[in-house]
């Protein structure tokens, strides 16, 4: 599929450009636009599966609404208190729920975002290509890999110590006391894990110089273009459209 | 980056992606004091989110290793899929240079609990600037800003600078830590 070939840097660099643009809109049509976009072609270009999406995407609209009734409740007087929309049997000025709604939106737009990002990237290729197009220190992304191995690790050593300490009896303390019970040997176990793994890499022959060859070549072809050139078309799009109705809003000073 | 030895750097990711999970564990908690509190409640625990930045930096003791390390912890939490999204990489990243110019400051030679803490609360200090813009604080009743900013710098240096040096130090009690800066500066110590 289109998405899952795209060369991982510029797919990163795309999305970082849109949310930093995205990030300057104040007006709540733009963001929806480009949400129900993103959703749409992250479906039709992407493999992944799709059952999965819903489960991340559910706590994003949550975490949207929570944004936009503390935004209401905590909002600085507006400037024309006569405007008023009734929500819920309450009045609220408009220009305080405009900001919401576009602030909550634009939470929507970063999520799918890097749902988008996250469903059809893998983490290997992801840090091959920011060696090779964006020249990251080797010696950092071989070392970041190796650390993002040991997560589902974790879990497993959780267990264990958990276990270890069911055996001596320990567990009845408060769930702070216990956290604590947990941090030190779970951290001093991966930090030993990681000494080892570092030097398993050096003597295998891992200098972490530059000049080093990749089984797998990543580059950047004619159509990795097409993906920066069409999410910031598609923008654009919505940007003349939210204007030509009126709807459009600028950073001005909102923050 | 020449100088770091490949454990140091293992370690820090290591220690980052830890940390991210821990980081995302603390979300829902922010939300649940946000309901009751509003904004503020982010700002009562904000500084667990700068911590692993504290205890990199004060294990390992290279220049970068603040700014490195809260970065690929916000890297690997957006990967592992949050609310906030790529944004959240680029916060990482500020909160991150908020410590590493404390540690700056001192041209890296000072790790004592005041340099921490400095930290800690330079990495608030950082990080509320960016919220200011990018969260929309402005906003917010002006008082209200005021007292968000002074709980969340106090989060960073209790949480993120205190707690971080605790957590540190009783990592090196167990010994893991006898090859690197912290562990061997606690060696000297014993032995003198």
């Amino acid at each position: 599929m289109y998405l899952n070939n795209v060369n991982p840097s510029v797919k990163a660099l795309t999305i970082l450009a849109l949310v930093l643009i995205l990030a300057l809109l104040f007006d709540p049509v733009t963001p929806v636009l480009f949400t129900m976009f993103t959703v749409l072609i992250t479906f039709l270009f992407g493999r992944f599966r799709k059952k999965y999406y819903l489960f991340y995407f559910l706590p994003f609209t949550i975490f949207a609404f929570g944004m936009f009734w503390t935004t209401i409740a905590f909002a600085d007087p507006p400037q024309n208190p006569a405007e008023t929309i009734v929500l819920l049997g309450w009045e609220v000025p408009e220009e305080n729920v405009l900001v919401a709604l576009s602030l909550s939106f634009r939470v929507m737009a970063f999520a799918t975002l890097s749902l988008l990002f996250m469903f059809t990237t893998n983490m290997v290729e992801f840090l091959l290509s920011l060696m090779q197009q964006l020249r990251l220190p080797p010696k950092l992304a071989y070392g970041i890999m190796a650390g993002y191995r040991f997560l589902p690790m974790l879990k497993t050593e959780f267990d264990q110590i958990r276990a270890a300490h069911r055996v001596r009896g320990v567990g009845t303390e408060s769930k702070w006391k216990r956290s604590r019970r947990f941090a030190v040997p779970l951290l001093a176990g991966a930090i030993r894990k990681a000494e080892r793994t570092a030097l398993a890499m050096e003597s295998k022959g891992f200098t972490g110089s530059r000049e080093r060859t990749f089984y797998r070549n990543l580059k950047v072809r004619g159509k990795d273009w097409l993906f920066p050139a069409g999410m910031g078309a598609v923008l654009l799009f919505f940007i003349i459209f939210s204007v030509r109705f009126g709807y459009f809003s600028w950073y001005q000073g909102q923050l | 980056m020449k100088n770091w030895k490949l454990k140091e750097i293992v370690v820090m990711s290591v220690l980052s992606v830890v940390f991210a999970v821990v980081y995302l564990a603390f979300l829902p908690v922010g939300k649940v004091l946000v309901g009751f509190f509003g904004p503020i409640g982010y700002d009562f625990i904000f500084g667990i989110w700068f911590i692993v930045s504290i205890i990199a930096a004060y294990i390992i003791r290279k220049p970068g290793a603040a700014f490195l390390s809260e970065t690929i912890a916000a890297t690997v939490e957006v990967l592992l899929g949050n609310a906030v999204g790529p944004m959240l990489i680029i916060s990482g990243m500020i909160q991150g240079l908020g410590a590493e110019s404390a540690f700056a400051i001192t041209r890296y030679r000072s790790y004592t609990l005041p340099t921490l803490i400095f930290a800690g609360m330079m990495a608030g200090v950082f990080s509320f600037a960016w919220g200011y813009f990018q969260s929309g604080f402005a906003a917010l009743a002006g008082g209200y800003v005021l007292l968000m900013f002074i709980t969340r710098v106090l989060s960073g240096a209790l949480l993120a600078g205190v707690a971080g040096k605790l957590l540190s130090d009783a990592l090196a009690k167990t010994g893991v830590l006898s090859g690197f800066a912290l562990g061997k500066e606690k060696r000297k110590k014993h032995v003198a």
